[in-house]
């Protein structure tokens, strides 16, 4: 079986083929998406086109290129033909990013950290709070809103935001790291988690004395940073519609909006990733991972570094989370589970820990699969449901199939499935991580 | 005197019952003394009503509950901890173990609803019966989990384990979700109602105006987790199985040496524990009348607390431990509203235990009876 | 001068008196070794002199100042470097990295540095690379740089420790049983190695070994520890007939045997 991967690996990689292969992915990936924007495989098909330019060796400014074309290009054309997909492109941004940071995290330093999406937290809050209308509500019960009120900032402040989110969650980061960091792994794995669920139950309840996140409900309206000037929008406007075939609203804008600024930040956190990996600071956080007692006779810092860690995580879910508030509008508690945390854990885990190609493949495996998988089955089984087929030979009928049976609320049962397969099996994950080869032709002349 | 002492009744029965009573005497006393010193303190700045007098008003009642809750902890905390004391991992998926225990048994006494027999039947045989059940699929299914998800990982680096054990976690809270789910259409469990369990036994303490209340299942519960607990510490004490278990805790390789077989006894810990954890489930369900799969997650955390808070690896300090948080958590949610007039409540309590767990690792992270242990380099 | 020097060390686990009242002085330059019985507080001394223990009592000077106190790292960063008696490499790292990692002190990037790729970083890395071949050839490793740690064979994994710890440029390498499990050619290549960080690199090498063969042949200074205690110091002429190092090594039976 491996081997007949490794010979199609190596007969695709071969000369001119990879150029074939990947512009073929490319050109029959947004036609059929054209065609038939409701069709799963050719999302799909669509989809190994950046796996391709990833795996096959071509002239990277060919891959630049190409990878330009699809992102700036293909994809929001057709999203906005078919906006679900950005939809799942933006949320596997999303995650992408958090999944970096915990990798940072968990991946290089060797931290596990299970109350990831705190900062996260930290950062949705933040913008919710000052981007909505709950400054000026801080002394009403929730729910019991003043027609009055008015946002307490223009929208633009959202940029700055941006950062202001990114250091907040980096200070907490800090903050929670400061005590926990000298406690060991496992220790810190509980604390961690309690910490996550300090976060959620302080949203949860600090509606009063003062209403700062008006409690269960969550704050909504938030605002979003302003679209670029009118004249701007209908240049492209007019260019779209023919394309897409409808009319183009300023909700379909806001999603390719909202799809750039992600695409943005996650290629700005492929770049700081890589390169604090292969730094200092990157080769002491996996020295503290393979052995903290070595590390530190070699004269590492441990709490320091794993502060760094711990900040340099933090800060890259503290800026998703601005934009996640922005996105949607809206925040409440329960967007910042525990569960979401082991999601991302989970991303990080089957990409494979420390691999940064892993983990960014592993968060859109994981959405692809809560988002369009498991749907598409509860979707197929309520269908099954309504109509009067029968499993032939027990004779069951799909009618009295218990309404429990809904896949997509069993989210829990596939992370922890992921989980334990691939420690037991897979420990590495499905992209092991790789050490940077370096030229050392100095050492082969003697 | 050494004769008495050496005295095997006195040893497993006497003694740890008596070690069980002074630490309620002695966590409760000294709770109360603070929180009537801090009335005192704050009479003032609350103005609505007399602190002091509703402090102890409310007194007793705040204790019986922290103690009930306290020893459901403790019988949970002793399967984290032996399994700790065993292998150094922390068993993620007790906490669903727990929970499974409690579905068995409140399952079972839903069977005899059904069947109509419930009413008839003798209400503690019943209640024995979901209890040996609960203890019997909880036991096994701790043991199978142990085989599937953490035997093959035995030797790898210690986080590896672990993400296993909150896998697992994951998995068992969904299947029973699901199981539920696909036979009887629902994935909450609620108690049925038979027995005398809710009514109120008086109990009138000299000295005190108020009568003191206590529920026949509060009796059974806590009488029930001292047998189990007793019962306990003569098995690890006393018996022959309990020395292998210590012997492979102290020393793997070399109770592996002596002749120990090391797999079965560590299958037999997982056992030992998930059967307690089972157990507490069931009386956990009697208490609070209403399951779902979910239901492990914070009793779980709150058990890990308390045996770390009594010094993780030891079987008095998961007792100690279990009731300290119990009546701290009972302190905090009953008193918290009234100190600070409703700004902060009983919502706070579920983080209490954490704030406990953090404290407690920064200062005396072996715990309070637990030996500072030196690093190895 | 005096370049180590540790008065009245004492380090107790619970009842259990690992290191009691220890004096010795290295000088600097020196290749002086501390021997022992297994069991002896060898390796417990090394650990309360890099600062993984703290000493219940005593003092410890290096290069004049003291290191009570001190956690590990900032000991590695006074200057002392160690191997660990059971290998200690970063596994899954490769050779190059594991002395690169040796290098952390010395290495002077920043944050901004790094995030921003500035010249310096570049300068200093690629100088950093440059070094750590030459200490790949100075310990005799060759065409394995790029290699996982964990994936060579035993001896050279005992050079990339070696050479990780002169990456950081000590002015004292304290080496923890370093010819354990080497058959006597490697043992040979070994001390030939030990003598060069003292000749060609200046740094004074203490050594811990419970292999007489290995001390005598290389040590100008030789140290005796039993149960904890130093029981005898001195040239290795003068603990080869030292009655105390013999009855410790042998047994006190054995001994009486050897006179008579």
């Amino acid at each position: 079986m491996k081997n007949f991967f490794d010979n199609f690996y190596a007969r695709i990689n071969n000369g001119k083929n990879p150029y074939y292969v990947t512009f073929g992915l490319l050109i029959l990936g947004a036609v059929l998406v054209y065609i038939s924007p409701r069709s799963l495989l050719a999302f799909m098909i669509l989809m190994l086109c950046p796996m391709a330019i990833y795996f096959l060796n071509m002239e990277t400014k060919i891959k630049v290129l190409i990878g330009i074309l699809l992102a700036v290009v293909i994809i929001p054309v057709l999203g906005i033909r078919n906006i679900f997909y950005l939809e799942v492109i933006f949320q596997i941004s999303v995650f992408a990013a958090l999944a970096l940071g915990l990798n940072i995290v968990v991946g290089m330093a060797g931290l596990l950290d299970l109350g990831y999406v705190a900062f996260y937290a930290v950062g949705a809050y933040l913008w919710a709070i000052f981007g909505s209308k709950q400054l000026s509500l801080l002394y009403s019960v929730p729910g019991a809103a003043a027609a009055s009120a008015e946002f307490s900032l223009d929208p633009r402040w959202f940029w700055l935001f941006l950062f202001l989110g990114l250091a907040l969650a980096a200070l907490t980061g800090i903050l929670l790291g400061l005590p926990v960091l000298r406690l060991r792994g496992d220790y810190l794995a509980i604390v961690t988690l309690g910490f996550g669920e300090v976060i959620r139950v302080l949203a949860l309840n600090l509606d009063k004395p003062i209403n700062l996140t008006n409690g269960p409900q969550g704050i909504t309206p938030i605002q979003r940073p302003p679209l670029p000037p009118s004249y701007i929008m209908d240049v492209f406007r007019n260019i779209l519609e023919p394309i897409v075939g409808h009319e183009v609203t300023d909700a379909q804008f806001y999603n390719v909006f909202f799809y750039f600024i992600a695409l943005i930040v996650i290629m700005v956190a492929i770049v700081v990733a890589r390169r604090l990996e292969d730094s200092r600071i990157g080769r002491a956080w996996t020295a503290i991972r393979e052995d903290e007692t070595a590390a530190i006779a070699m004269g590492i810092p441990l709490v320091q570094m794993k502060l760094y860690a711990f900040a340099a995580g933090a800060s890259f879910a503290g800026i998703m989370g601005v934009i996640y508030g922005a996105n949607r509008t809206f925040v409440s508690p329960e967007s910042f589970s525990f569960l979401q945390s082991i999601g991302v854990l989970t991303m990080v885990i089957l990409g494979g820990l420390g691999s940064i190609p892993g983990v960014i493949i592993g968060a859109a495996v994981v959405v692809f699969l809560n988002i369009q998988v498991l749907q598409t089955f509860s979707l197929f089984l309520s269908s099954l449901r309504q109509s009067d087929a029968v499993i032939p030979i027990i004779n069951f009928a799909w009618r009295d199939l218990s309404n429990q049976l809904d896949p997509a609320k069993y989210q829990k049962l596939v992370f922890g499935l992921i989980l334990v397969i691939m420690m037991i099996y897979r420990p590495a994950g499905l992209i092991p991580a790789e050490r940077r080869q370096r030229e050392l032709t100095h050492e082969e002349d003697e | 005197m050494k004769t008495f002492t050496s005295n095997p009744f006195y040893k497993f029965i006497i003694f740890p019952v008596g070690q069980m009573l002074a630490f309620i005497l002695g966590a409760g006393t000294l709770l109360s003394v603070i929180i009537i010193l801090l009335a005192y303190i704050f009479r003032g700045s609350v103005t609505n009503l007399d602190l002091v007098e509703r402090t102890i008003t409310i007194l007793p009642k705040v204790l019986i509950d922290g103690i009930t809750i306290g020893f459901v902890y403790a019988t949970i905390a002793l399967g984290y901890t032996m399994v700790y004391g065993v292998l150094e991992f922390i068993n993620f998926s007790h906490s669903e173990i727990f929970m499974v225990g409690g579905v068995v048994g409140v399952e079972l006494l839903r069977y005899f609803d059904a069947q109509g027999s419930l009413a008839t039947m003798n209400e503690y045989v019943v209640i024995g019966m979901a209890i040996v059940l609960g203890m019997v699929i909880a036991g096994g299914l701790a043991v199978t989990v142990e085989r599937i998800a953490y035997k093959p990982l035995r030797g790898a680096p210690r986080l590896v384990p672990l993400i296993s054990a909150i896998g697992m976690s994951f998995i068992l809270q969904d299947a029973v979700r699901l199981i539920l789910g696909l036979t009887t259409g629902e994935f909450n469990v609620i108690l049925p109602q038979f027995g005398t369990f809710d009514e109120f036994q008086i109990l009138t303490i000299p000295g005190i105006a108020n009568a003191v209340q206590i529920q026949n299942k509060t009796i059974l519960l806590i009488a029930v987790t001292v047998m189990m607990l007793v019962g306990l510490n003569f098995l690890v004490n006393g018996t022959k199985i309990g020395k292998a278990i210590r012997a492979v805790a102290q020393d793997r390789p070399t109770a592996s040496l002596m002749g120990i077989n090391v797999n079965l006894i560590i299958s037999l810990t997982f056992l030992i524990g998930g059967a307690l954890g089972g157990a507490a489930g069931v009386l956990f369900a009697l208490k609070v009348t209403r399951l779902d799969p979910f239901v492990g997650f914070f009793p779980g955390l709150k058990a890990f607390t308390a045996a770390v808070l009594g010094g993780i690896g030891n079987l008095t300090g998961a007792l100690l431990g279990g009731l300290v948080l119990g009546l701290l958590e009972s302190f905090g949610a009953s008193y918290l509203g009234i100190f600070t007039e409703g700004a902060f409540g009983a919502e706070y309590k579920d983080i209490l235990a954490f704030a406990i767990l953090i404290i407690i690792l920064i200062f005396r992270p072996s715990g309070l009876l637990g030996q500072t242990v030196g690093q190895k380099a | 001068m005096a370049l180590l020097k540790t008065t009245n060390v004492v380090k107790r686990f619970g009842g259990l008196t690992a290191v009691n009242k220890i004096n010795l002085v290295f000088e600097k330059g020196q290749i002086a070794s501390i021997i022992g019985p297994n069991g002896a507080g060898k390796t417990t001394f090394f650990n309360t002199l890099t600062g993984i223990y703290t000493p219940e009592e005593g003092e410890i000077e290096f290069d004049g100042r003291s290191l009570i106190g001190l956690r590990p790292d900032q000991v590695a960063t006074r200057g002392i470097a160690r191997t660990f008696q059971n290998i200690r490499l970063f596994g899954s790292m490769t050779v190059i990295e594991n002395i690169l990692v040796g290098m952390h002190i010395r290495l002077k990037q920043t944050g901004m540095d790094i995030l921003f790729r500035r010249k310096f970083f570049f300068e200093e890395e690629a100088e950093a690379e440059e070094r750590a071949k030459e200490l790949m050839s100075f310990v005799g490793l060759r065409n394995v740089g790029n290699e996982l740690a964990r994936n060579l064979p035993y001896g050279g994994q005992r050079r990339i420790e070696i050479a990780r710890a002169l990456a950081a440029n000590p002015s004292l390498i304290l080496l923890d049983e370093p010819t354990a499990g080497m058959n006597p050619n490697e043992t040979a290549d070994a001390i030939k190695l030990f003598r060069s960080i003292r000749d060609d690199k200046g740094i004074t090498v203490l050594l811990i070994e419970h292999d007489m063969r290995v001390i005598m042949n290389i040590s100008e200074r030789i140290s005796v520890m039993d149960y904890g205690e130093k029981i005898a110091e001195g040239t290795p002429a003068e603990i080869r007939s030292d009655q105390r190092v013999i009855e410790a090594y042998l047994g006190r039976e054995a001994a009486a045997a050897t006179q008579a």
